[in-house]
């Protein structure tokens, strides 16, 4: 098979490269096109009933779409997708916009919405794999192949709202990645439309190829929108053991997240919620039981085989005294399993009630680094004169440090925003990252510089311009514009650079 | 050392690297990455380019057992990567097709995963970031140390099994996993008459809750190349705490005549049981053409070794 012949393509080096475009060339015209593919009740262009889409799960960045466009079908997404690419119109898709990072925002562009694509296409429980279609809601996968004994492992705290296909965007985790991995460990192959119009099924090269799959999953909605994704399924453990390890300081509840690892455990789920989010938590409708004179509480989970399960359960528990818990509680029953989970997954909801707004965090550090960031983390709060609670990922070292404020107050948004830029150089400097789940959005953006070299993030634009050269797909988003060195110009991004160059 | 091709490239380090990239871009010379020389014919022939040797990049350049993650240059073999976390009692289980004299680098270059990668994780899985100079010079540094990661586009994804068509991969950031506290390797014989039997049991085992960390079925040629008798059905691998092992045992036991196999018989499996490489039949789509295109657009690195004609 030989390589197409002819010269390396032509790069054009803009010392300003262009933005990337923004605006709909013609919104009413394409409107138009769009309503005549899907049905004009499913295009919206008045302002206010866009309204709802200015949003998604971080509160505080708005962000007005031109349009919104909701596909009904897999034949219509391809049309929808062609009729943009031949308008030239940048788009941004969009699942059930509960994302953390301001990812799925279309600012004065195309907003393509998803969640009609619900279909649950197939089911091998023999082969463990669902061929499902992007709009479907996390949870319903796992409810529906329920009857089977399996499920669907990875469990963003949003699974219940959130879709498949907003989670292959993200490369979406959740509390039990610790010992199941993260989406990307979860599929297997997916066919999707490029921006340009183009379907194409991706895998993962295990067959002698690019891992093209790998790169697609956690683009955040840039290299194209899938068609419909094949993911792996998860056989339901036979036995599972929830226990709830009580401390008396946040350091001794990290010490005892190092020691269970140290062991050689590899829990299910290991969860760190400090006092203010206990209090928050045990306040609320969620309250799930947690000791409210707790500084801070493990909720740890083993599951697997019921041979060997309760040697694990004890060894769990050992560290946990060993590192100084005032108490560690196994869950009788799954009711009360589902309670102590309750608390955690609806934690971000619970502080909702601490105040209007909440600053949401998503930082990754090595385990081992835990417990000194976490004191450093308090310092920096004291400073601002803000309240940070900590709800997170322990057992991956996956941070979520959130400020309950009132975005109202200029004051307050201040210390919170200082407060939080200080803490993620903190990340930065202990070699962590920026994002462990969340995804870089536009949220994240001004991060990239301090975590990459130039070169790293022009690389990314390369990659980048491998599915979708004329850039047109969530445009701004995720690598911040002026990194990409190099603007290699489709006809369209060309276009759109003389005129830049010329003003 | 002179080698077809040319002198050896031998750069001390990822900016040397990016210097040798940068020159042989402009005289339109290619070169051919050499870690241990393991894979070296694996694809189709890689003619007219300079050997560059990465015995610079090797050794552990971090190792935080209480974090399992290590990162180590691309030249560190397997057996030096192995010697050093099991001192820990930890462990990167890569196993490859192959042997430990192999590479990390060239492991993760080719995406070589191995019996147990089913059940321990394939390269892709077990890679969190990588160190690379690509086609066009450029010095990346994706990825990282931490376990969950989703800062920016996946370098590290794109580049881990491209073959070193698109980067030289310099430095690997690796998981790593503790070692199961107990482990025991059984091998089912059955004759003629009992075989299907025991593979339904042995379907049914892999099904059930008791998660080997590999189970390798035997033809009657696969059984002569590790030096079993044609009755030799399946290998399996257990490895767990007592009580799981004692389970898994005996379960085994209840599926046929199960007998206690040397846990080197692994080694041997990897050595001579070894599919055929994956690069001999590349997909060459268009997404696949564009994205070597983009990182290596003078086709400098590996030309021609998936078949891309040079």
């Amino acid at each position: 098979m030989p390589l197409a012949s002819g010269p390396p393509s032509s790069f054009r080096r803009l010392r300003d490269a262009p933005s990337f475009p923004r605006v709909n060339p013609d919104a009413p015209a394409l409107a138009a096109t769009l309503a005549r593919i899907v049905g004009a009740r499913h295009v919206l262009t008045r302002a206010s009933s866009l309204l709802v889409y200015r949003s998604d799960g971080l509160p505080g960045l708005e962000r007005q779409p031109a349009l919104a466009v909701f596909p009904g079908s897999r034949e219509e997404l391809v049309a929808v997708m062609r009729a943009l690419a031949e308008a030239e119109a940048p788009f941004v898709a969009r699942g059930a916009g509960t994302g953390l990072s301001g990812g799925a925002l279309a600012d004065g562009v195309t907003l393509l919405g998803l969640h009609r694509l619900k279909r649950i296409i197939a089911v091998d429980a023999e082969a463990r794999t669902a061929t499902v279609e992007p709009g479907v809601v996390n949870a319903s996968l796992s409810r529906a192949v329920a009857p089977h004994g399996l499920h669907y492992a990875p469990d963003p705290s949003s699974q219940t709202a959130c879709t498949i296909g907003g989670n292959i965007a993200e490369n979406a985790g959740g509390p039990h990645c610790l010992k199941y991995g993260v989406t990307l460990n979860h599929v297997v192959r997916a066919t999707v439309v490029l921006p340009d119009g183009t379907l194409t099924t991706l895998d993962r090269g295990d067959e002698g190829g690019y891992d093209l799959l790998g790169a697609f999953v956690g683009s955040e909605g840039c290299f194209g929108v899938v068609v419909d994704v094949t993911v792996r399924l998860t056989r339901d453990p036979e036995r599972v053991i929830t226990l709830l390890a009580d401390f008396t300081s946040v350091r001794a509840a990290a010490d005892a997240t190092s020691r269970i690892v140290a062991a050689g455990i590899l829990p299910a789920a290991l969860e760190l919620m400090d006092q203010a989010t206990i209090e928050a938590v045990e306040s609320s409708i969620y309250a799930a039981g947690y000791p409210r004179d707790a500084a801070a509480v493990l909720l740890i989970e083993v599951d697997g085989a019921a041979a060997g399960l309760e040697d694990d359960a004890r060894a769990v528990e050992a560290e946990c005294r060993g590192a100084g818990a005032r108490e560690v509680r196994i869950a009788h029953d799954a009711a009360e399993r589902a309670r102590l989970w309750q608390g955690r997954k609806k934690a971000f909801g619970a502080m909702g009630r601490v105040a209007p707004h909440l600053a949401v965090q998503d930082a990754v550090v090595p385990r081992t680094r835990l417990a000194d960031l976490l004191d450093e983390i308090r310092r920096i709060g004291e400073r601002h004169g803000v309240r940070v609670c900590n709800v997170f990922h322990a057992g991956d070292g996956n941070l979520h440090p959130n400020i309950p404020y009132d975005a109202n107050d200029p004051d307050a948004s201040r210390r919170v925003h200082g407060a939080m830029r200080e803490i993620m150089t903190r990340c930065i400097a202990e070699g962590g990252t920026i994002t462990g789940e969340h995804g870089v959005g536009l949220d994240k953006l001004p991060y990239m510089d301090a975590l990459f070299t130039a070169d790293t993030l022009d690389a990314m634009c390369t990659l980048r311009d491998v599915f979708d050269p004329s850039r047109r797909a969530n445009p701004g988003k995720v690598v911040p514009v002026r990194a990409c060195r190099e603007w290699h110009a489709a006809p369209a991004a060309r276009a759109l650079a003389r005129e830049a160059v010329a003003r | 050392m002179t080698a077809p091709g040319g002198p050896t490239h031998t750069p001390a380090g990822t900016a040397e690297l990016a210097a040798l990239v940068r020159d042989a871009s402009a005289r339109r010379a290619r070169l051919r990455i050499r870690g241990a020389g393991t894979w070296m014919d694996a694809g189709h022939p890689v003619r007219d380019a300079e050997p560059l040797s990465l015995e610079a990049f090797r050794g552990v350049d971090a190792h935080t057992p209480g974090d399992l993650t290590i990162s180590v240059g691309a030249a560190t073999t397997l057996a030096e990567l192995d010697e050093v976390t099991r001192a820990h009692r930890q462990w990167c289980p890569l196993l490859p097709w192959g042997d430990d004299t192999g590479t990390v680098g060239a492991t993760v270059a080719t995406a070589t995963d191995g019996p147990c990668a089913a059940a321990l994780g394939r390269p892709r899985d077990l890679v969190l970031g990588v160190e690379a100079v690509d086609g066009r010079a450029r010095t990346l540094v994706a990825g990282g140390r931490v376990v969950k990661n989703v800062a920016g586009f996946d370098l590290t994804r794109a580049l881990t099994g491209s073959w070193g068509t698109l980067a030289v991969l310099t430095r690997l950031h690796l998981r790593l996993r503790a070692l199961p506290p107990g482990e025991e390797s059984w091998v089912l014989h059955a004759d003629d008459a009992g075989v299907e039997r025991l593979r339904a049991a042995l379907d049914a085992f892999a099904r059930g809750p008791l998660a080997p960390m590999a189970i390798v079925r035997l033809g009657a040629a696969s059984a002569g190349a590790l030096g079993f008798d044609g009755s030799a059905r399946a290998l399996v691998r257990v490895g767990g705490n007592a009580a799981f092992v004692a389970e898994s045992r005996s379960r085994l036991a209840a599926c046929g005549d199960a007998r206690p196999a040397d846990p080197a018989i692994w080694n041997a499996v990897r050595a001579r049981l070894a599919p055929e490489d994956r690069a001999r039949r590349w997909d060459w789509n268009a997404l696949s053409l564009r994205i070597r295109e983009r990182f290596d657009p003078a086709r400098l690195l590996n030309p021609g070794l998936l078949g891309d004609a040079a």
